[in-house]
């Protein structure tokens, strides 16, 4: 370069030199001085070339170039301010929106883990051919876990305490780290009592994520042991709203579930949890796990504590690769381990031929047992992870437990009967598998695969992936048809620049270096709809996470913003939108033909017959992609939009209108399971002697919280290992009075109902059934026509299995009305007295049932000053907050369709403004030619209408093809129904319609003597 | 200058400057004034440079590193800029000089035979 400045700057002496040097040799040659001079100079050449020539050869030419190119081209912007406007705000909205979503994208599926290092952290999850024989299997929402319908394939990444005690002292990975949430944790000592979320940590989770702390310490193996005394550590977020961000916090102490626990320090900023989406309060050592849940799950079952149970597994295992240990040799360990484990540890987990004859629990999500366990044992269905989200009566661990009574008792019975043979025999492929009493068999294949940490959590992003790539979609095609919006801009536009491209070409310009020009200014538009996108982006994907967080009991711990991936996201899609629009007119402003077009004028007659006539013009296309583009979007949006309408008037089977919803778990301030029974009746007693409120009850959950239950039982009259399942809720007295869910038979339950399912849950249960209360559903697929009330079922004899239950006993038909959620169909149901647990309130209220709030924290607050109310919410907002993920879809994609149709309407009036200008010579004629204005209307409004058409078809036929993707989000709408399809095609007409008549009016008041004129 | 003397003279092709400019150099040193006029009295005036264009190729051929430019002083005493073949540069001519050959030799037994067919 500096060779190149010195070069440069001696040129001009060089040749001043020169020209004397020759001028000297024409004196000698006998000239005078001044013809010399001349003669040298001439001879010479041009100066100011010579000096440009040898510039260019040191300068970088097409850099220069370049900038020739954007300062002309934003002379260009300038000179057509219009054009420029309507053109860079339609690519900031096409690259806005993209840019939007995918930051969203990039916030929940592609953010690495706040961690130290993410790639060397990998997940362990477990897979086998059946399901394993153990009576607790619980799943923090951390990844997904599939029970394959208990017999087929099953896979999770819950292990038990031991087997992680097991795989942290083998030393296989530098760092091992276990997890689960805590479930709501009742908080004291700061302030009012509230609920909050944490997490229980093993010793060394911090260790392995590699974080360090922002105030204090994090915790240690040293916490992590029974005998350490109980210690906390507060997420940023947390420490920041709750207690100010004040460093005075470290060494305080503060009551969880009513367990004094000592904060020792506050986790950094970037970590709010390693599972995307989760956002735990705070940290707290595995150890305490039996303090803060003492009566929880089957601890509370007499069964083993959870330390010690290797057939309970809830633990999720996160391991850090040492360096120089590979993925496979790691998993080749630690797959050995679990085999070894649970084929021929002390408790067999995969007994062999056993599992086929067991009723194995169909279910799939969390699984958890109500309180009231024996003889409801009970799950979630699959697909609820949200229940942690929602917290609705049984968040995580806090009512887990599991699997089907009879299952538990089986394994009590091997664990009595059956005798590991010497550890390790070995049992080949041939034992046949159904033989009693083979031990285990290798042909459950059970092994541990590790996956990436950063893939294998995924935590909330499951529930997001499927809208978030829809939406992904909808942007992406809102683009493609900005991009052929500016297109058809840019051609008409090349067309009236033809005039000028000649004038270049005849000068000398190189065509290349015409289309690299158009091509700058096109990618010049593209940048600065790119940077006003990226402000729409973030106003965007702001408002989006605002109302998902709106929707949540649980904030959402997804961290979004503009990050460098999302800038980058944004440069590449302007740089690639603008080739993608600027491409084709580039093209063509550079093939124009010289002679003609320098000779005649523009908006001639010849040009215009050229190229009117040809349907198949590129403008044509453009404005055809577009509305196809529009309507597959239009269509999306309209299936998804009555989706949700069809979601809002599923018939509910109650009344979900005022009512007041709020959750209280006095178990978790040490209430004995009767005190809480006491507690709930004097509550409801109380509320429901509160002005405002009509009736008071209340259930283990909320209906239509996403949480669910299923039991298993017995039907008398069919073969006895034949199990029959009903969906099932706990509910306190005057449930369906307060709901409104009408009685068909029989009768609610009384206090000695309440009584008798106390009594039958216990360790002594009572001879007689526990009464239930069933809807229409259940009598239709178990009773026909048979009178259902003082049926009994799900009686069970004492046995090896187990001590006898009584069974049920109905004693009332209710109608039929929904429970997790809107989608699901109504299944056979019983409603069972509540007992024990923690309970969600529903009051019926005469107005608003906000306005009633701090009355009902009042009466709350006299029965006990200690018990926070959560969940507080309505009936309605609950749906609402169910029904999130599809308002939120719906809402975009109505937002996104707008915007297509609105883009391809100024694509359609764009074009045909563009014909009218350059026809009105020929419209002038026909006018002076006596056409009547409505034929010059029609002339001119046919051309744009049939395109629609033309367009509306063939986005309906894509559109048809598409949509089969949206399949798994639609509800009571088939992808391809015809009512959305032809609502959209006549929303089309009409709008195209419009854009249309404007233009085409102006062709009809052309004056033919100045469009004659018109040169 | 008569039109008839300019129609005698040649432009030269593109390219070619630089081949005549290191064949120039390879006799030693000079400075740009006396390349142009070797070049003219070497062709007997055939070949006409506008000797403007000398300077762009000059600088090309230093940005090649084929060849260099030092102070010096002229033979009327003056000071001016000297060029000089690197080695680089007398590869270079080696390698454009073998492929004109082949050019013009190829372009010679094009032209030859119709040139006959013009005289019979």
């Amino acid at each position: 370069m500096r060779r190149r400045k010195r070069m440069l700057d001696e040129l001009e002496q060089d040749i001043r030199e020169h020209i004397e040097m020759e001028t000297q040799d024409n004196i000698a040659r006998g000239m005078s001085p001044e013809e010399a001079r001349y003669a040298a100079v001439r001879k010479f050449g041009n100066v100011t070339r010579v000096q440009e020539d040898a510039r260019e050869v040191w300068s970088f030419v097409w850099l220069e170039q370049l900038w020739q190119d954007v300062r002309f081209g934003l002379r260009m912007l300038r000179k057509s301010p219009v054009f420029t406007t309507v053109a860079v705000l339609t690519l900031a909205f096409g690259i806005g929106a993209n840019t939007a979503i995918f930051s969203l994208i990039d916030a929940v599926l592609l953010r690495s883990l706040p961690v130290e290092n993410p790639a060397q952290l990998v997940l362990l999850k477990w897979s086998a051919r059946k399901a394993p024989n153990i009576h607790g299997m619980m799943s923090s929402g951390d990844c997904p876990m599939d029970m394959g319908g208990g017999l087929f394939n099953p896979n999770g990444c819950s292990f038990s305490e031991p087997m992680y005690s097991e795989i942290a002292q083998a030393n296989i990975f530098s760092g091992t780290a276990a997890f689960a949430n805590t479930g709501k944790l009742d908080l004291t000592g700061n302030g009012p009592a509230s609920v909050i979320n944490g997490q229980l940590i093993s010793g060394d989770f911090f260790h392995t994520m590699g974080l360090k702390p922002a105030v204090g310490r994090l915790l240690d193996a040293s916490d992590d042991t029974p005998a350490a005394a109980p210690v906390t550590v507060l997420n940023y977020g947390y420490w920041q709203s709750a207690f100010g961000g004040s460093r005075e916090v470290i060494g305080r102490t503060i009551e969880l579930n009513a367990v004094p626990f000592t904060i020792v320090g506050v986790a950094e900023q970037r970590f709010t949890g390693i599972t995307p989406g989760s956002d735990y309060d705070v940290w707290v050592p595995l150890s305490k796990q039996q303090k803060i849940n003492p009566l929880k799950g089957m601890d509370a079952l007499g069964g083993q504590d959870r330390q010690h149970d290797v057939g309970f597994w809830w633990l999720t295992i996160v391991g850090r690769l040492k360096p120089g240990t590979s993925l496979a040799q790691a998993q080749a360990v630690v797959s050995g381990m679990f085999r070894n484990e649970v084929l021929h540890g002390a408790v067999l987990l995969f007994p062999g031929g056993k599992m086929g004859a067991l009723p194995i629990p169909r279910a799939g999500g969390p699984s958890m047992a109500a309180s009231a366990a024996p003889p409801a044992a009970a799950q979630l269905a699959p697909g609820n992870a949200a229940i942690q989200m929602h917290g609705e009566g049984a968040g995580g661990p806090t009512g887990q437990a599991a699997g089907n009574e009879k299952t538990q008792f089986t394994m009590d019975a091997q664990l009595q009967g059956v005798v590991p043979a010497a550890g390790g025999a070995h049992p080949t492929e041939t034992e046949a598998p159904s033989a009693p009493r083979t031990l285990a068999t290798a042909d459950d294949n059970p092994q541990v695969r590790l996956v990436s940490a950063q893939s294998g959590l995924s935590g909330q992003r499951a529930h997001y992936t499927d809208p978030l790539y829809v939406l992904m979609l909808a942007v992406g095609i809102i683009l493609l048809i900005a991009c052929a919006n500016v297109a058809g801009l840019m051609l008409a536009r090349a067309a009236a620049r033809q005039k000028e491209m000649a004038v270049r070409l005849a000068l000398g310009a190189g065509r290349a270096r015409i289309v690299r020009q158009l091509l700058t200014e096109s990618v010049m538009l593209s940048v600065l709809g790119g940077l006003l996108g990226i402000l729409f982006a973030y106003w965007g994907a702001h408002t989006i996470i605002s109302f998902l967080s709106s929707n949540q009991a649980w904030p959402l711990g997804f961290a979004t913003g503009v990050d460098l991936r999302v800038l980058g996201f944004t440069v590449a899609i302007s740089l690639f939108t603008g080739i993608l629009f600027g491409v084709a007119p580039a093209f063509r402003g550079a093939r124009v033909d010289l002679t003609p077009t320098l000779k005649e004028g523009e908006g001639s007659s010849a040009g215009s017959r050229q190229s009117g006539g040809r349907w198949f013009s590129a403008g044509n296309l453009l404005v055809v992609a577009q509305v196809a583009l529009a309507v597959v979007v239009l269509v999306g949006a309209g299936l998804l939009v009555r989706t949700l309408q069809n979601l809002r008037s599923v018939d509910l089977g109650f009344d979900a209108h005022n009512i007041l919803i709020f959750g209280i778990d006095p178990t978790l301030a040490g209430y004995k399971a009767a005190q809480a029974d006491n507690l709930y009746r004097d509550l409801q007693g109380r509320l429901a002697e509160t002005p405002g409120v009509n009736s008071a009850s209340y259930s283990m959950m909320p209906l239509l919280s996403n949480g669910l239950m299923i039991t298993m039982f017995h039907w008398p009259g069919t073969p006895e290992d034949q199990t029959a399942e009903s969906d099932v809720l706990d509910v306190g007295a005057n449930f369906f009075e307060t709901l409104h869910i009408p009685f068909l038979a029989g009768r609610g339950f009384g206090v000695s109902d309440f009584e008798l399912a106390a009594a039958n849950s216990g360790d002594k249960p009572t001879s007689a059934p526990t009464p239930v209360i069933v809807n229409q559903s259940f009598v239709q697929k178990y009773l026909g026509k048979e009178n259902p009330i003082g049926k009994p079922f799900g009686e069970s004899a004492a046995g090896p299995l187990g001590a006898a239950t009584p069974g049920y006993e109905i004693v009332g038909v209710v109608r039929d009305a929904k429970y997790n959620d809107l989608r699901r169909e109504i299944h056979p149901m019983m409603y069972s007295p509540q007992h024990a647990g923690g309970a969600t309130f529903e009051l019926r209220t005469a107005a608003d049932p906000q306005a009633l709030l701090p009355a009902v924290r009042e009466v709350v607050g006299q029965v006990n000053g200690n018990l926070p109310l959560f969940n507080v919410t309505t009936q309605s907002e609950q749906i609402d907050r169910l029904l999130f993920q599809e308002r939120l879809v719906a809402r975009l994609a109505g937002f996104f369709g707008v915007l297509a149709l609105v883009l391809a309407c100024i694509g359609l009036y764009g074009l045909l403004s563009y014909e009218v200008s350059r026809r009105t010579r020929e419209i002038g004629i026909r006018i002076a030619l006596g056409a009547q204005p409505e034929r010059v209307l029609k002339l001119m409004l046919w051309q744009g209408i049939a395109l629609a058409m033309v367009g509306a078809a063939v986005g309906i036929g894509v559109a048809l093809g598409v949509t089969r993707y949206l399949g798994s989000m639609l509800f009571n709408v088939r992808a391809s129904d015809p009512l959305t399809m032809s609502a959209v095609a006549v929303l089309l007409a009409l709008v195209a319609l419009a854009a249309c008549y404007i233009p085409a009016r102006r062709a009809t008041r052309v004056d033919p003597m100045v469009a004659l004129r018109y040169e | 200058m008569s039109t008839k003397e300019q129609r005698e003279r040649i432009e030269l092709l593109q390219g070619t400057l630089d081949l005549l400019i290191l064949r120039t150099l390879i006799l030693g040193p000079t400075h740009g004034h006396a390349i142009a006029k070797a070049i003219e009295f070497k062709s007997d005036d055939v070949l006409q440079v506008e000797q403007g264009s000398l300077y762009p190729a000059l600088h090309r051929l230093i940005k090649r590193g084929w060849i260099s430019a030092e102070e010096g002083t002229s033979e009327n005493n003056r000071r001016a800029k000297f060029y000089r073949l690197t080695a680089k540069g007398r590869r270079q001519l080696v390698l454009e000089t073998s492929k004109w050959d082949k050019l013009a030799g190829a372009i010679a037994r094009i032209l030859r035979p119709s040139e006959q067919e013009g005289k019979s």
